[in-house]
């Protein structure tokens, strides 16, 4: 962070931080919640749209939480996270979740100064920069991800799937769990980032291959995924290749 | 508390449902586990003017009702109370301001025991001048002078006392009602309302041959000589009669006193014990002897003089109606201990003198005052009654909650109102650890990884390790209760509850699968429905609904949003 203090938002729990409490540095903001299981992962990803360098969730230390499994919960929302920061090219580091033993010191300020030491090295967060542009695509495509139906309900039934079994009496590893998660919100990155490519400008698989990084197979086949889920239509064929053209969802 | 508004009905955590004056204990479990003993100790003086006495001896019906029961063990409730009373007790104790007389009307109170001085305390900080009277020379009625001071120390009583007369309660000592001071006199003085909380003095008699003889006192009136420093003639081999906690203190004060051998002779097995089961194993450790299934069938003398008991052996029989197996004596049983001192402990009557004739209650075998259960007025308009005078024998917590009743009835009456209507308490249990499915899911202090501390009796001396284990035993409550018991209404925390709007709801059950306390339900039309009863506010329905049809009535997304614009711009 060359030159200026990161820029800091904290989430807390209600409970891992009470009583009297030491003013926070200048560079950081809290938002209190009752359980640091409220948080919304799209929350926090608006929260990095708004060019915060950093943000830090603040919890109570498993085991303890006031409501039993607010802990567990924002763990499973910090792992997407980190992940779908890492897609949009912002580094995972970014997000830390910290959790506050019931016992020990209880001031959040502390927490505070010594994350904003752990990130000190990182540079300035990119919304903003000369990057703007590509990254503010990433982080819209990103917490479309998780707003989507099908990560949510995936994330909301993590306990049911991975603990008893579904209504075929299967039961579900943590492991493959962990798996279809990753496989899900990936796709569904992919797919908001090229609906958000073709918005304006209709573009081809070979386009869409070199903006994402992606193999043209790949490409397709979430063309074809997203054209049934009307996301996306033919614009018009230009030579041999269809051009693609995002629709309103 | 969640109150209905159509039925009035209140919903509570079962320990502050169970505790019969409602001391909001949810609350103040949770500001010990957030440092906020102050505060803590103010949520217990709303209810309750003695939160170190009850904190010492206190019977705790709250324990009893925890849920953390089916985990492992209930919480240390009494243990808490206690640690928050001395930690101002420790430190520069508490005066609280004198509260300004706001009304004219004088109440006389009389008798200063747990419900005389309840009520005291509560009109004081309404506003009104009350005054106590009080027979003996010093207030505090029987935890005063029949609780024994290993158990609750004289200076912890004086300290409630002092906190209550600090708030502008006078109270007058030695005087005698009936002699000093009567019905009609105090009319004649002009108190508008009277309060007679005179408790039950007298000890009950055995009912055997021989008990005229010297050397058979009653437990009241040993345990009170010993309070007043009389000199006590204490036999070598004392024999006490009754399983009840008098019963216990007076041979654990036998004991300390000088007698050699202590035992307790009971007539039913120790289940039925009615002493705390605590103190029982406590007066064993103090070496007295517990001798159960044994009666006494008359007390034999020399020259005027104890000198043996003859007990016949007893079997429990059918229940009778409390509910307790009925001793049956066992014929040909008989056999005598020797003995030089019989203390009897089989309970306390009032002294039938003491009681204006006019309100007598007919139907009490005993002599005690008629009074309405839910307002407490007697047959005389203006007195009412309250404590064990009408309930007969009871605990200090009981007490206390009669004094609170007969404040309202006093405050309703002197102001003119209706004292009767819709004074009726409806208070039902609420909590989500009911559902076993639930509570497996707490982890949290399991008694498996670390034993539960419950012994926080010691001293303060070692106070940052009773401080860090009052925590930890106030982080085991599972907060169980409705949502806004948590910290009782104060700025620490809003009484928050998920909202469902049904029109975005596609009754995917997501909810009902994140909330830890189940509060979520879906309804016959596969729609989420909140029981604000149960919801905690936590909001990780909100933060998981796949549609975002679940918002939190005050943390909502947008208030979030708000919170988190950057202070700081470039």
């Amino acid at each position: 962070m060359t030159g200026r203090e990161p820029r800091i938002i904290c989430f807390s729990c209600n409970f891992a931080f009470c009583g009297q409490q030491t003013p926070l540095p200048e560079n950081a903001k809290v938002a209190k919640v009752q359980c640091i299981g409220r948080i919304d992962p799209v929350s926090v990803l608006e929260v990095f749209e708004k060019g915060v360098d950093a943000v830090m969730l603040a919890g109570c230390k498993p085991p303890d939480c006031h409501y039993q499994e607010g802990n567990a919960q924002a763990e499973l929302a910090v792992g997407i996270l980190k992940r779908l920061l890492k897609y949009s090219g912002l580094e995972p580091e970014r997000l830390k979740l910290v959790w506050v033993p019931p016992f020990e010191d209880q001031d959040l300020a502390r927490y505070v100064k010594a994350f904003s030491e752990e990130i000190a090295n990182l540079p300035s967060s990119p919304v903003g920069s000369s990057n703007a542009e590509a990254s503010m695509l990433n982080l819209i495509a990103a917490k479309n991800a998780v707003a989507q139906f099908r990560t949510r309900v995936l994330l909301g039934r993590e306990k049911e799937l991975t603990e008893s079994a579904n209504a075929y009496g299967e039961k579900m590893s943590k492991g493959s769990y962990d798996e279809m998660l990753d496989e899900i919100v990936g796709d569904e990155f992919i797919r908001y980032k090229i609906h958000f490519l073709t918005k304006n400008v209709p573009m081809s698989v070979s386009d869409l291959a070199k903006a994402t990084g992606l193999k043209p197979s790949e490409v397709l086949n979430h063309i074809v995924d997203m054209r049934r889920k009307n996301m996306l239509a033919v614009d018009h064929i230009e030579g041999a290749s269809p051009v693609y053209k995002a629709l309103e969802i | 508390m969640v109150i209905e508004a159509t039925t009035g009905v209140r919903k509570m955590p079962p320990c502050r449902a169970e505790c019969p004056a409602h001391v909001n204990v949810q609350a103040y479990v949770s500001l010990i586990q957030r440092r906020k003993y102050k505060e803590a100790l103010e949520i217990i003086r709303q209810d309750l003017a003695f939160p170190a006495i009850c904190g010492r001896v206190c019977f705790s019906p709250c324990q009893d009702a925890c849920s953390r029961v089916d985990v492992d063990q209930a919480v240390a409730i009494r243990a808490l109370k206690k640690f928050v009373a001395d930690i101002e007790r420790k430190g520069e104790g508490s005066r609280p301001k004198q509260i300004p007389k706001t009304h004219k009307e004088k109440v006389a109170i009389v008798g200063a025991g747990p419900a005389g001085l309840m009520a005291a305390y509560e009109l004081a900080k309404l506003g009104y001048p009350a005054t106590v009277f009080e027979r003996m020379s010093e207030p505090g009625g029987m935890m005063r002078y029949c609780i024994p001071d290993f158990r609750l120390e004289k200076s912890v009583v004086a300290g409630e006392i002092d906190y209550i007369k600090a708030l502008g309660v006078d109270i007058k000592t030695g005087v005698e009602f009936g002699k000093d001071i009567t019905i009609e006199s105090l009319w004649k003085e002009g108190y508008l309302a009277i309060f007679l909380a005179i408790g039950t003095q007298g000890g009950m008699r055995l009912g055997v041959p021989g008990e005229d003889l010297q050397g058979v006192v009653s437990a009241v009136d040993f345990l009170k000589d010993v309070a007043l420093r009389k000199p006590v003639r204490i036999g070598k081999k004392v024999a006490v009669v009754g399983g009840g906690n008098s019963a216990i203190d007076a041979a654990r004060t036998a004991r300390r006193v000088g007698a050699k051998e202590v035992m307790i002779l009971y007539r039913r097995s120790r289940e039925e014990m009615p002493a705390l089961p605590s103190e029982v194993m406590e007066a064993d450790r103090d070496g007295v002897q517990i001798n159960l299934l044994e009666a006494p069938k008359q007390i034999l003398g020399r020259n005027g003089e104890v000198m043996a008991i003859e007990c016949v052996h007893m079997k429990l029989g059918e229940p009778d109606e409390s509910g307790r197996r009925r001793p049956v004596p066992i014929t040909g049983s008989e056999h005598i201990y020797e003995t030089d001192m019989v203390i009897s402990a089989l309970g306390q009557i009032a002294e039938s003198s003491s009681i204006p004739d006019p309100l007598l209650d007919k139907k009490s075998r005993t002599p005690l005052i008629q009074a309405d259960p839910v307002t407490l007025e007697t047959n005389l308009p203006g007195v009412f009654a309250g404590g064990d005078i009408v309930s007969g024998p009871a605990s200090i917590i009981e007490a206390v909650a009669a004094g609170k009743k007969v404040a309202k009835s006093i405050d309703l009456y002197l102001t003119g109102r209706d004292f009767r209507k819709g004074r009726e308490e409806k208070v039902v249990a609420t909590s989500w650890a009911k559902n076993q499915a639930v509570i497996k899911k707490v982890a949290r202090y399991n008694a498996g990884e670390e034993t539960p501390r419950t012994n926080i009796e010691e001293t303060l001396d070692r106070m940052e390790t009773v401080e860090r284990e009052a925590r930890w035993e106030a982080c085991r409550c599972l907060g169980c209760g409705p949502c806004a018991e948590c910290l009782g209404n104060t700025e620490l925390c809003e009484a928050d509850k998920a909202v469902v709007d049904a029109d975005l709801c596609i009754g995917c059950n997501v909810c009902a699968v994140v909330c830890p306390v189940d509060a979520v339900k879906k309804n016959e039309d596969n729609i989420a429905e909140v029981d604000r009863d149960l919801c905690k506010g936590c909001g990780i329905c909100a933060a998981r609904c796949p549609t975002r049809a679940i918002s939190m009535e005050k943390m909502t997304d947008e208030r979030i949003r708000s919170l988190t614009t950057p202070s700081c711009k470039e």
